[in-house]
Order: structure tokens, then sequence, then C-alpha cells
């Protein structure tokens, strides 16, 4: 039996292995966009520091004692969807700065200076990414209605628009060779998750559903995409082949569960999952198919 | 734990909750003149008159479209990208984002033809919250204001309360609206508010230093600390001290009164399923407080309109990112907080004399921005309605197939608060005695 088709049975069958799960923070408050940096030492993450305030701040995991820290000083602005570059000198997130304000901000920790993005309108900037070679950063801006994908160098210059569709176009994410990105369009009256092959330019929808399928995000080995569905009737993780085969549904809480990311060992799966009404942050195993006899 | 002035009293002690409830003094029921009235006085009055109201006050002008009148066959330009899911109403959609909500829709009646007549946020706000335009002369009296006057609170507790941080604003300016108007600021309502953790504070004690929870259960001692702290204040120039300040008196001194600030006597269940959030923790001290009979409590969602701005609390203002913090943020945190509300309300036997109201001052533009977001729309937005002789599990109102305009009756914030008036026992003859709601009609298509 292929692999394929031993897969195809074992998700029909429902026969995966019990996703073991860790929690990572016990807080419960509002929580968002974690990621992992340095190896997966430490996670970097979204909070509500206070009813006014969502600031950045980084947890050392190698010391099972450490609280999370502010990652920058600016205690003004909201701080939302870091990315960081693959070396990890350049970060990427969408800040408010003030009255309906936000700004894209692609800072370099090594020189310690911002690029300024000049776009006109009120700056609805989300969701930024680094491309695979570390150069460019592509984010999602609506300068016209849609929200569409544009890109920018490091510095914030040579700004390209990538996408000119209808309806609202976010949460690019790419293939390690660069090949495909990776993302979600609400065009077909609801968020659906496609693929586009850059250099062809040719895109196909991955996920067809009456209700949203939303944040993907390539595998670091990027044979999968993780991403987040109501399908099942609450915000649940998921995770799919890349060409959109073998979804996998990875929690299963009555509470929402989002915000996914991988963990640099592609093994493991950093989500905000509510519980009791609180919002803490959980990294869960990928389950591998359980073995059974089809005779 | 009650967080009172600058600490927090962990440790009161008094009469369980059970032992505070009392019942509310009856109050004659005066009827208005038109059969309608005559009708909603009288279902009132079947299912027991309303003995406490809760507003849950959407500031900021939600959008109606992407939450609770989803048009999914509208051009692409005003649809925006959310699914929709169908409620327990027949015919009755929401979309995906108040899956809660959706599930118990036999609960509420929800009203879809709600108009306004002006697009800014403290003059809308005013209008939402008094049924008049704050410069069409005097400011008129907050709903609860009215209802304050007409009922006294048992015990010591206020008779119109505010749970939140602030009097709602935008940056600019506070509304006007927001307490007694021409019936005096005797009717202003008292400010609690409950952080994520359930922890209630009371503002106006902040000036208070010195007082320990210890001090607090010897009612002597306290008396004498809030004197000294009166004629300092007094001799300080803060003039409103006293008026404002007498309820806090009766709150710090009387142990059953501050039984209802006390969320930990909560099971961690209960408290849970409201979820940690300001809004929810707020709508759970809501209801202890609609349990110990307060007349009017106003939940305000938050203090600032202002959904994405340096120092503002997430108000409902999505000028940007409209789409994303619904998704996000917003509509978890209704969902879930309302959902717990509504059901607790229910489980408790609380919603024949409880009037349960969710509503904003506006909607949003169903057609979508330049920014992919939606701006203010005061021709057609919703209100929720549950509890205190409402007839649940319906729908009133209809808007147009963009979400534009009603296509039905349109139903104005003036008749909002003539209903609650009458709901709570203030007909007509008492409207017109107390010199408020003029003009006003019932909504007689909830009763």
């Amino acid at each position: 039996m292929s692999l394929s088709k031993f897969v195809f049975i074992a998700v029909s069958l429902g026969l995966y292995g019990h996703a073991e799960e860790e929690r990572i923070t016990y807080d419960g408050s509002n929580k968002r966009d974690p990621i992992f940096i340095a190896q997966g030492k430490k996670l970097i993450y979204c909070l509500d520091e206070k009813d006014d305030l969502i600031r950045a701040v980084s947890l050392d995991l190698s010391d099972p004692e450490s609280e999370p820290v502010p990652l920058f000083d600016d205690d003004r602005s909201h701080q939302t969807e870091l990315a960081y570059s693959p070396d990890e000198r350049f970060v990427s997130f969408s800040e408010c700065v003030s009255n309906l304000t936000g700004k894209l901000v692609i800072r370099d920790l090594g020189a310690n200076k911002d690029a300024i993005i000049d776009h006109s309108g009120r700056g609805a900037y989300r969701t930024p990414v680094f491309t695979v070679d570390g150069k460019r950063v592509i984010y999602a801006f609506a300068e016209k209605g849609p929200m569409q994908l544009w890109s920018v160098d490091l510095e914030g210059k040579d700004k390209i628009q990538l996408t000119e569709t209808e309806g609202l176009t976010h949460w690019p994410s790419f293939t390690p060779n660069g090949e495909h990105m990776v993302f979600a369009n609400s065009r077909e009256n609801n968020y659906e998750i496609y693929i586009r092959d850059i250099e062809v330019g040719e895109e196909r929808r991955l996920t067809e559903n009456r209700i949203m399928d939303i944040r993907p995000r390539v595998s670091p080995d990027g044979s999968k995409i993780c991403f987040v569905s109501t399908r099942d009737g609450n915000y649940e993780i998921y995770v799919m082949n890349i060409d959109g085969s073998d979804v996998v549904r990875i929690t299963d809480n009555e509470e929402r569960d989002d915000f996914p990311s991988w963990h640099p060992d592609g093994n493991r799966i950093v989500y905000v999952s509510e519980r009791d009404g609180q919002k803490d942050i959980f990294l869960v195993d990928i389950p591998k198919p359980v073995k059974v006899t089809v005779r | 734990m009650i967080g009172v002035g600058n600490f927090k009293a962990a440790d009161c002690s008094g009469v369980g909750r059970r032992s505070f409830l009392k019942t509310a003094a009856a109050i004659p029921f005066t009827l208005g003149s038109s059969n309608q009235v005559m009708e909603a006085a009288q279902a009132a009055q079947k299912s027991g008159k309303v003995k406490s109201v809760i507003l849950l006050w959407l500031w900021g002008g939600p959008s109606h479209i992407d939450t609770f009148d989803p048009k999914p066959d509208a051009p692409m330009e005003y649809r925006g990208p959310f699914g929709t899911i169908p409620t327990k109403t027949p015919g009755m959609h929401f979309t995906e984002l108040m899956p809660l909500m959706a599930s118990r829709s036999d609960k509420y009646t929800m009203i879809r033809s709600m108009v306004t007549t002006s697009n800014d946020h403290p003059t809308a706000g005013t209008i939402g919250l008094t049924g008049f335009n704050e410069n069409a002369g005097p400011v008129q009296p907050n709903f609860g204001s009215i209802i304050a006057k007409d009922q006294v609170s048992t015990e010591a507790l206020p008779s119109f309360f505010y749970v939140g941080r602030g009097i709602p604003r935008d940056l600019p300016r506070r509304i006007e609206g927001y307490g007694g108007g021409t019936l005096g600021k005797a009717y202003d309502p008292f400010l609690v508010r409950a952080d994520e953790h359930g922890e209630v504070s009371i503002p106006q004690l902040d000036l208070l230093k010195g007082i320990t929870p210890k001090r607090i259960q010897d009612r002597q001692r306290l008396l004498q600390q809030l004197d000294n702290a009166e004629r300092r204040l007094e001799s300080a120039g803060i003039d409103e001290w006293h008026r404002t300040h007498q309820s806090a008196y009766g709150l710090l001194a009387d142990s059953k009164a501050r039984q209802a600030f006390d969320l930990t006597q909560e099971s961690e269940k209960v408290r849970s399923r409201y979820g940690q959030t300001t809004f929810g923790q707020g709508c759970l001290l809501a209801r202890r407080l609609a349990e110990a009979r307060v007349p009017y409590i106003q939940v305000n969602w938050s203090e600032y309109v202002e959904t994405f701005s340096p120092n503002c609390d997430f108000g409902w203002d999505t000028h940007i990112f409209n789409f994303e913090l619904l998704q996000d943020r917003h509509c978890p945190i209704l969902d879930r907080a309302y959902s717990a509300l509504i059901d607790d309300l229910s489980d408790r036997g609380m919603l024949d004399d409880t009037l349960l109201i969710a509503m904003g001052e506006f909607g949003r533009t169903p057609k979508i921005s330049n920014r992919a977001a939606r701006e203010h729309h005061k021709d057609c937005y919703f209100s929720i309605w549950a509890g205190g002789g409402i007839e649940p599990g319906r729908v009133i109102g209809e808007s147009d197939a963009k979400a534009e305009h009603p296509i039905t009756r349109p139903i104005t914030p003036l008749q909002v608060g003539t209903t609650i008036a009458e709901l709570c026992g203030i007909g007509a003859r008492k409207r017109a005695e107390m010199k408020v709601l003029d003009g006003g009609s019932v909504i007689h298509e909830l009763i």
C-alpha cells in the first residue's frame, strides 16, 4: 500500500494518534500571534498587558522560571503579528501609532533602525512575513478597498503590489524553496486558502467550506500547512498537505483554538487556546497516523 | 475580591448572597392610553414587572452586517468575508462570528430596523442613551436616571450603575447624555469596574488612602475616616465629593451591599463562563447587581469608541481593521459574555423580571471603505432584547438587501427608552409627570 493511500485510510477512519500537548502559559490573559525564534528556545507572542494595550513579549523557554518580558521599550502602541527574518536580524510587525493609524514596522535589530513604508491611506497594515531569502517583507494593506498583498525591501522601498483581487487577502506564507506562496482570501464569500506558484503566477484553491479557513502557515519542510477553520462548529487547528489533501484536525476543544504556528522541528504547533474563558499558549504534537491492517 | 480605592478587600464578611435578595417594593403600574401600551403593560404585569434593567452598551458602533444582519447575497463590496450560520430562530442567520449567540436566539428577540439621527459618536451616544439630541435643549436624562428616580434601590446600593472604565467618550469629548440631565446630578450613574480577573474597584474612592480591609469592618472608624476625607477634599475645592460619594459611603459601611461586588462568591465555573475579559466580568458583576435588585445597570463595552488607538480600550469604532478586530477580539468577547449572561439569568429564574438589552449608538456602513473597513452608519443597526416580558425567539424589523436602510417601520432610541420605562412601570402619565421621554412610544412588537 502506498503511503498516500495509507494516509487516506487513516484519515477516513480517524486513525491518528492522540496529540500530546504542553501548556506554556498560565495567566489566562488575552494572547495572540505566538511564534518561535532562536531555534525554538524563545517564544514571542502578543499579550493584553492592560485593557488598552497589546504588547509584544518574549518568553525564554530554556528557563522554566522565566516570565514574559516586553520585547520593545515602547509601552504606548499596540504591537501585533510579529515576523522575523530567517537570520533573525530583522523583525516586522503591525503597530498602532496614533488614532486609527497603523504602521508596518521593519526593524533592523542590529542597527536599531526602522524602515519607513510609504502608502496612502491610514495604515491598515497586517500580517507581515519575510521572504525565504530574507530580502523582502510581504504584508497585507488596504489602499483602495480590498486588502491586497504587497512587497517591499528591507528599507521599505521598491514597493510592489502582489495581488489584485476581490475580497480581503491575508496571511501570506512561503514554502522553504520560495517557489510557492500560501494565503487566504475571501473572494468566494468567505475566507479560503489558496496557493500561488510565484514563477508562473497560477493560483489554486486548497480549501472549500461555507465558513472560514484562515491563518495558513507552511511547515518548515514545506510539506504541510497548518491553519484554522470553523468547519466543525468552532475555531480549531488543522493540518493539511501542501496540495490541500489529507486534512487532519489537530485540536478538539469546546472553546477557541487559534493563531497556530510551527515549531522549528516541524513536528509541533504552538497555538492559543481558550479554556474556561482563559487564553493560554499550548504546544501540541502533530499526531502520527496509527498503523492499521486493512484486510 | 473587592478593590475599593487603593486596596483589595478580599476578606469582607457578611450576609450571604441569597440572603441579600430583597423583593422590590410594589410600585403602581401606570398605563398609557393606547391599546398597544395597555397590552404591553399587561404582558409585563403578567410575567412580573421588570425589577432590573441591564443595558450592554456596545460603544463605538458595532457593525450590524458583520454580526447579526448579514447579507451574503449582497455585492462583494458590501458583504464582507464572513460566512453565515443558522440560528435557533427560523429564517434568521448570523455571521459565523457569533456561534454561541446563534445557538441561543430562542432566548432573545432581535430588532434589525434601528435608526438614529447622528453619525457623530458623542451625539449619537446621547441620543442612544436618552432618546434626544444633546443640542436640542437641556440634556435629557439617561434612561437609567429615569428608572433610578422612580425606583429606589434596596439597601445601600445606588439605583443606577455604570459598569466599566469611565463615562463613554471619544478622544475629543465625553457624551453629554451619560447621567441625570434634566433630572439632576443626583441621578447620575455610580461607576464601578471589574477587571479581567473579576476584581471590582470603585474609582470614586481612589482618593481614600489608608483605609484597610480590616478597618472596613469597623463601621464607626470607617465613617470617621470618610468624614476626614470629605473635609480634606472639600477644603481642596472638590465640590462634587459629597454627592457622588454618599453612595460609596453606604457601600463601604454596609457589608451586605459589599457582597454584590464580590465576584469571588461565584464559582470558578460561573466566572469562567463569562470569560477572562473586562466586559465578561463586567457582565457577571451586572448580574450580581441585578440579583441585588439594582434597578438599572449599564455595562459599557469600553470607555473610548476608538478601536485601535493608543490608550483607548478597544471600542467598536472599526474604521480600520474592522474585519480583523471583529474576528479576533470583539465578537468572541461579546458572543461569550452575552451567552453566559443570558444563560445565567435564565438558569436563576431572573429573566422574568430582568430586562436585558444590547445595542450601540449606530451601525456601520454596509459598503466597505477604501481601508477595507466600515464607517459610521446611522440609518440601520440592531438592538437585542431579552427577559422582562419580551417574547423571545423573534426578529423584529427588516433591512434592505444591502443592510443600508430598514424596509419596515424604523425603530428609534426614544422608543427604546420609552419601552424600557413602560416595562419598569413608568407609564405615560408618570413619564409626563417626570417630564421625560416626551413623544416616545412603546415598541409594541416586542411585547
